[in-house]
């Protein structure tokens, strides 16, 4: 029981980082629909980086960085060129699939055998991890979870308690009146998606990094699109999001521990894999008080 | 979720979308060409020999059709919930519901009753398993206000996951070695239409549903009244619209045409289901109905140039000496498709400074 719920966090971990990016991105307006595309990145950038160097470190931040210019590439697009937001997230979630896929060929050619890095480390963190039953659940993690439990109060503290939160989340509500007081709309809307793909990036590196040690163009499989869905479930709202990623946590965690003890006895394995897909299907329905960011989707057009 | 319409005059519009689309196709696939250089291999000399099989070879002359036929399904399913300004990002889970159906049926029925009447069966099976996929997604849009979005975007990996437990269960070869279905029988095929080709009676059946698609939406009274929710959902209703109920009814065309789908991968090309079947049309769509600006006959067109670009890949990998991986398919695709994005935003600027300056030269002369 207790190493699911070990599991459970440490499967929240990508999902949270990348939940709370996207609500960032959210309040200002914008959906990162590019999401899936920049997790792909991340996961791939991790496994390059750390393949070739040698460093978990310079894997870490060629993560960091390939979400980065995912998120680059996309925000130009949608903010300043003013497309739709869920057909240009299409586009760059291809090309994301193709570039992994195209130069993981040209970097590493066909393989004999499957190209392995060795994965994060625990870090037991001393004192806490040493409290009964939760010290095991949470503070036996790796440094990418620590970071993620950081993000939860900085990313509250930001977007409700400072100007720059404010900003955010005025130009996401109202953005002719955040223009008027003198807030530059299209640069905050760019700023944060901005930020928010180097947090996917970091996401989507813990498949490779973190977790796996191997690099898949599969390796995401909707992850992405599960971080978004939770953005939408956790009303937009840091808080949201931490319970919501600690229940897909949870029930990835015992879709694993289902598949690795012949839990196929008991339920189709089929139905655990799709768990966390009917669980969004199913908030998706019942929950009715959105609490939608009054311009999200809408590109912002200075009149002239 | 913000909707544009092209400005100026509609001819001059067509004209425009065309010529943009043209040159932004082209500067995608010169960027992609560039990418080749990657390999230390010369594009040129790639692109010219993967062209020239492509047109000295009849048979991967018509695989450019065969590839395009799914795509014009997905992506008129794509199309026509847009038109509704809905989104339908789950084709790819309605377009196996329609495999589950056609395999299904052309297992159960192959050989035993004539192959037309079969063909009809799985037809109007296909497209309603898809349609069932479709209108669901559809209810909870309408009934419970759900987000459509994440709704069908999440329903693909459900319905996959039904796909896989029947695949590895029921629906298992007899052999059990695979997790895949028995082949089906040849009486279950749809007949080719051109000797030498795998060009399959499927492909005209893409044609002929997306000028019906046109006729709909652009020529009845449901199209119009789709067509309406789209432009602005609360004056529709004043009007005397329900859009709820055109939120059920567009969901569920667009599945029954993903759904389509299945009868062409199936029955026409693959002859069997397996695990992961065609994973990526349901994205494509998307893509190709963007390409298109959602248009039933455009989306012919896009299709085609999808299918293009996939044989142009598929060739290269299969160059021998090469070595081009036939991943350069997505990366191709993709590129193409930021590029046209991108000229989307030229076009529109272009348009509005046209604009401008009628009304400009309009004032002088009043």
């Amino acid at each position: 029981m207790i190493s699911i719920l070990t599991r459970a966090v440490m499967m929240s971990t990508p999902l949270l980082l990348g939940s709370i990016a996207e609500v960032f991105a959210e309040r200002t307006g914008m959906m990162v629909t590019a999401i899936e595309g920049i997790f792909l990145m991340g996961a791939w950038g991790g496994f390059i980086g750390t393949f070739i160097s040698g460093s978990i470190v310079v894997g870490l931040l060629t993560a960091v960085l390939m979400g980065f210019l995912m998120a680059l590439l996309y925000a130009f697009i949608t903010v300043y060129l003013r497309q739709q937001q869920i057909v240009v997230g299409t586009a760059m979630n291809i090309l994301a699939g193709g570039i992994c896929a195209y130069f993981q060929r040209v970097l590493f050619g066909i393989p004999t055998t499957p190209l392995q890095i060795s994965v994060l480390e625990k870090i037991p963190i001393p004192i806490l991890s040493d409290i009964p039953v939760l010290g095991e659940i949470f503070f036996e993690q790796n440094i990418l979870t620590y970071i993620a439990y950081l993000v939860i109060p900085v990313s509250y503290i930001i977007l409700f308690k400072t100007s720059l939160g404010l900003a955010i989340r005025s130009v996401g509500e109202n953005p002719e009146a955040a223009d008027v007081s003198g807030i530059n709309v299209n640069r905050i809307r760019f700023s944060t998606v901005l930020v928010a793909g180097a947090f996917g990036g970091l996401a989507g590196s813990f498949y490779t990094v973190g977790y796996l040690g191997m690099f898949t163009t599969g390796i995401i499989g909707g992850r992405g699109w599960i971080a978004f869905a939770i953005c939408f479930l956790g009303n937009w709202n840091p808080k949201g999001a931490v319970f919501g990623t600690l229940v897909f946590g949870l029930a990835e965690a015992i879709s694993i521990y289902l598949q690795s003890t012949g839990g196929i006895a008991i339920m189709p394995n089929e139905f655990v894999i799709a768990l966390p897909y009917i669980l969004t299907i199913a908030l998706t329905i019942a929950k009715r008080s959105f609490n939608v960011p009054a311009k999200l989707g809408v590109p912002y057009l200075k009149e002239s | 979720m913000g909707k544009r319409e092209i400005p100026s005059s509609v001819k001059r519009g067509y004209l425009d979308a065309l010529l943009f689309n043209i040159g932004a196709i082209i500067i995608g696939l010169l960027i992609s060409a560039m990418m080749i250089l990657f390999l230390k291999q010369s594009p040129i000399t790639v692109f010219s020999t993967a062209l020239g099989r492509i047109f000295s070879d009849k048979y991967t002359l018509g695989e450019v059709l065969v590839k395009a036929t799914p795509l014009v399904f997905t992506s008129l399913a794509f199309a026509f919930t847009y038109k509704a300004n809905l989104f339908n990002i789950g084709a790819q889970g309605q377009f196996y519901a329609g495999c589950i159906s056609a395999v299904s049926i052309s297992l159960a029925l192959g050989g035993k009753v004539p192959t037309a009447l079969l063909i009809v069966i799985v037809l109007v099976a296909s497209f309603l398993s898809g349609a069932l996929v479709g209108a669901l997604i559809g209810i909870a849009k309408a009934k419970f206000g759900a987000n459509e979005f994440l709704v069908s975007m999440m329903s693909t990996y459900v319905v996959q996951a039904v796909m896989d437990f029947l695949l590895r269960t029921v629906l298992r070869e007899t052999k059990a070695e695979y997790i895949q279905t028995d082949p089906i029988v040849r009486e279950a095929f749809l007949p080719g239409i051109v000797p030498g080709t795998r060009i399959h009676l499927g492909t005209l059946i893409a044609i002929l549903s997306a000028i019906a698609i046109w006729v709909l939406l652009y020529k009845t009274s449901l199209g119009f009244r789709i067509r309406a929710v789209g432009r602005n959902s609360d004056a529709s209703e004043h009007s005397g619209i329900n859009s709820k109920l055109i939120f059920v009814v567009a969901f569920l065309i667009s599945g029954g045409l993903a759904g389509m789908a299945g009868l062409t991968e199936i029955n026409g090309v693959q002859h069997m289901l397996l695990q992961n079947f065609n994973s990526s049309i349901g994205s494509f769509g998307i893509g190709i109905a963007i390409l298109a600006n959602g248009h039933p006959i455009g989306i012919i067109f896009s299709s085609i140039l999808f299918g293009f670009l996939n044989v142009i890949g598929t060739t290269m990998g299969r160059i021998p000496g090469l070595n081009i991986p036939a991943s350069i398919i997505d990366l191709i695709q993709g590129i193409v498709m930021t590029s046209v994005i991108i000229s989307y935003f030229i076009r529109e600027s272009v348009g509005r400074r046209r604009e401008k300056r009628m009304l400009k030269s309009g004032e002088v002369e009043a």
